[in-house]
């Protein structure tokens, strides 16, 4: 299975980043890492270039909402809805309730959201998600 | 006119920059006085010197920084640059400085010299008649260099790796190469008027996890590339790795071959410093535990015999420390320096013998590339992961390399990537590790020794 993964925004968490590579090649991931400080469109021209079955974003800074309000136009755009996009890290800054955030960013178009969970955890899920899907 | 004498004049005719007066700043620096010059300092090696870390946007912040900082009993001053002049956006950096001014905020995460000019921070260094250290972290610090050193700021900071790809995503490495030979130009040009300009290497890297014989290789190499251009006096350096016993090894080794490296490539006269950082990753929230951490640093870098120490604050997990936090430090690693007495030399024999193999065997490699110069043998083995940097965002690095700590808290290479290490190197750095192949337990054990200070 491929997967698209980075950092999206002005964000240079690279430690995370590298971790989740790690972690998605352990699991048998075919993984595409855009690093740091990556555009949203630039996830989605990986996707069409790659032909990804998964997206997974991460932010740590607090930008990720101001990013994925795009999402649902450039979703709409390609034809992508096929792909299991995933976002995760530290979605807010301060205190957010889960029941919030959680409808907020599956309603900009994500099918698993993560917010403060746990890199095995996540993982973990996706990979029972997309076995479903299939 | 000479090429570099062409480019000089290019770069200094800068519209940010009010009229660069060559034959005026080469005088200045021909009759400036010793006590500015750090490589002066080194000489009577008498103390491990301690400097801060340190920058604020106005003058006169910096000033009474400079003023709390030699009441603490400093022996170097910092120069932080602030990140808009690192990317050479000094349009941006003079807005923030005047809102600065006009408000009594900081509106800049450090000084921007540029904008300040050498003129009104000459002023500065010649009241304090200290060694001053600029710490950036620019890829082309042509321009911030040139002032920095008409201004009395003669110890410069950084190199084509160290500066590049542990802060930067696709600034091209070939570039920072090129920009960074200008720099040493400069450097070494200087040198010949007064003591010698003094060059440091950036050694913590990413400050995270790093193997030894990757700091070890990059320093050498940033070391050569400087001495190459006729820099005199450089210092290497690197970070508190979390483990005694490392710290211990890596200043052994790093000692040995950096000289070795240098004697055998004809540069014999050249002055080789040891630079000491403290703990640079994530710090304790609690001010107790991270006074401990800073202090028990302080007798790491007393054991390694090193000729500097560069400090950190109690409120480090809290972002920039005020001016007095800042001088308490200071004032608390001089201390402990001072009661630091009757130190044992340790050694390690076989720890320093797999280290040593492992950089000559790095460093082999690189010089066998077939380029016709060293920079880009570096830049090659870059390209091919003969050297990479873990951690690091930039495009170019191969990020293959995975390292963990052993259970006694050694940092050891656990994925090798496309490090050209022997099986024997390698073997010694996996035998250590009980780490077996259970993917999530390694992702795991990763993040538990990034934070092993919190």
């Amino acid at each position: 299975m491929k997967v698209v993964t980075g950092v999206v925004g002005n964000d240079v968490h690279v430690v995370a980043n590298r971790l989740i590579d790690i972690s998605l090649n352990q699991r048998g991931f075919e993984v595409f890492n855009l690093g740091v400080n990556t555009y949203l469109e630039e996830f989605i021209d990986a996707v069409v270039e790659t032909d990804a079955d998964v997206v997974l974003i991460s932010s740590l800074n607090g930008e990720a909402e101001g990013w994925s309000r795009d999402l649902p136009v450039l979703k709409s755009k390609y034809s992508l809805k096929d792909v299991i996009f995933v976002i995760g890290g530290n979605l807010a800054v301060g205190e957010v309730k889960e029941e919030v955030i959680i409808p907020k960013f599956k309603s900009y178009g994500f099918d698993l959201v993560f917010h403060q969970v746990d890199l095995n955890e996540g993982l973990d899920r996706l990979e029972s998600f997309a076995k479903e899907r299939l | 006119m000479s090429l570099l004498q062409r480019e000089r004049e290019a770069i200094l005719n800068n519209a940010y920059v009010d009229h660069f007066d060559f034959a005026e700043v080469e005088s200045f620096i021909k009759s400036a006085s010793k006590d500015l010059f750090i490589s002066h300092r080194f000489k009577k090696q008498d103390k491990i010197l301690v400097q801060p870390r340190g920058g604020f946007p106005t003058y006169d912040k910096v000033f009474k920084l400079y003023d709390e900082f030699k009441n603490a009993g400093v022996d170097i001053l910092p120069l932080t640059i602030d990140s808009n002049t690192r990317l050479n956006d000094y349009a941006s950096a003079q807005k923030m400085l005047r809102l600065s001014e006009e408000n009594d905020v900081d509106m800049l995460n450090g000084y921007p010299l540029i904008n300040h000019g050498y003129r009104t921070t000459r002023k500065m260094m010649v009241h304090f008649n200290t060694p001053v250290s600029l710490r950036h972290g620019t890829p082309d610090a042509r321009l911030l260099v040139e002032i920095a050193l008409a201004s009395g700021i003669f110890e410069i900071e950084g190199g084509p790796i160290t500066y590049l790809l542990p802060y930067s995503k696709n600034f091209p490495l070939d570039k920072a190469f090129i920009y960074w030979k200008y720099v040493e130009k400069v450097c070494a040009k200087y040198s010949e008027l007064n003591e010698p300009i003094n060059r440091e290497s950036f050694g913590p890297l990413s400050a995270t996890l790093q193997p030894p014989a990757i700091v070890i290789v990059i320093q050498i190499i940033e070391m050569l590339l400087s001495l190459e251009e006729g820099v005199k006096s450089f210092s290497v350096s690197f970070s508190q790795s979390g483990s005694f016993l490392q710290d211990i090894v890596t200043a052994n080794v790093i000692k040995k071959l950096s000289r070795k490296y240098a004697d055998q490539l004809g540069y014999s006269d050249a002055m080789i410093n040891l630079v000491y950082h403290q703990w640079m990753g994530a710090f304790p929230r609690n001010k107790e535990h991270s006074e401990s951490l800073i202090t028990t640093s302080t007798v790491i870098a007393g054991l390694v015999g090193a000729d500097k120490i560069i400090t950190k604050t109690r409120d480090e997990a809290f972002g920039i420390p005020t001016k007095e936090s800042n001088a308490s430090a200071v004032s608390k690693v001089q201390y402990t320096l001072g009661i630091l007495r009757a130190l044992p030399q340790i050694t390690d024999e076989e720890e320093e013998e797999n280290l040593s193999r492992e950089v000559d065997e790095i460093l082999e490699a690189v010089f066998n590339d077939s380029a016709d110069t060293l920079w880009r043998k570096v830049f090659n083995a870059i390209k091919k992961g003969h050297i990479e940097i873990p951690f690091s965002p930039h495009i170019i690095n191969n990020n293959k390399v995975i390292t963990v700590r052993d259970k006694k808290g050694n940092i050891r290479i656990y994925d090798k990537g496309d490090l050209p290490l022997s099986e024997k190197s390698f073997r010694f750095e996996r035998e250590k590790l009980s780490v077996g192949d259970d993917k999530n337990a390694l992702v795991d054990q990763i993040i538990k020794d990034i934070g092993i200070m919190l």
